[in-house]
């Protein structure tokens, strides 16, 4: 798979396999997450959940990959990708989200699109 | 490289516990635990207390450091904390405060 090299600079965090973050993680870049973290989690750019990774969080990211295990609600102003390792409990809002099979999912998904007028929809929600 | 990397732009508020290398460029608020070595560069800034096994520091850090082999103060750095490891060296142009401890 590609790494995703959108963001500038080389801004690529990554909290590797056996480190645990209890707290708050924030930012303008990319984060790659191998560990686990319980607290609260926003990066402007890309998160990606590595499988064997663990958040314990609210989710906030410009889009999010879930390849882990998640907890939490996520909110992506972009895409929001559940692939087949992952396990996600939470809500999950996103401009698109798509789901592999073989992922556990349990939760709302809000995904933000316009409804057709002629079904009475000015927007979602 | 590093297992794990707080990348420039990147803040960590919190508990950090590691088993791996950790690179800081951005900053990082609250403690930092690892076995292995932790390297602060440049840029970065770090208000923590910090235990690993060597430290090398070419950034900002307020707090207390704990390093079981070396602690590394690069021109540049600037470390306003107490210092406990068995080496230490500061180069020329590394700022620090501090006591030292060198476990004699």
């Amino acid at each position: 798979m590609a790494r995703a090299s959108s963001a500038s600079q080389g801004n690529s965090a990554v909290l590797g396999k056996g480190t645990r973050l209890r707290g708050r993680i924030g930012g303008d870049g990319d984060l790659r997450v191998e560990g686990s973290i319980a607290g609260e989690v926003a990066v402007k750019g890309q998160l990606v959940l590595a499988e064997g990774g663990e958040i314990v969080a609210d989710v906030q990211a410009g889009s999010v990959v879930v390849e882990g295990a998640l907890e939490g609600d996520i909110t992506a102003t972009d895409a929001v990708a559940i692939r087949a390792s992952a396990r996600v409990s939470g809500a999950l809002k996103g401009s698109s989200i798509s789901i592999e099979e073989g992922a556990s999912v349990s939760g709302r998904i809000e995904a933000e699109f316009d409804m057709p007028p002629e079904l009475g929809g000015k927007g979602s929600r | 490289m590093a297992g794990t990397v707080i990348a420039q732009g990147i803040t960590i508020e919190g508990e950090l516990t590691s088993d791996d290398d950790v690179l800081i460029q951005g900053t990082l608020r609250g403690k930092l635990v690892t076995k292995e070595s932790v390297s602060i560069e440049n840029g970065a800034t770090v208000e923590a207390d910090i235990a690993a096994s060597s430290l090398s520091v070419g950034g900002q850090i307020r707090g207390n450091v704990t390093a079981k082999d070396r602690v590394d103060l690069m021109p540049g750095a600037r470390l306003i904390g107490d210092v406990k490891a068995s080496r230490l060296t500061i180069a020329d142009g590394a700022s620090f405060k501090g006591n030292v401890d060198m476990d004699v």
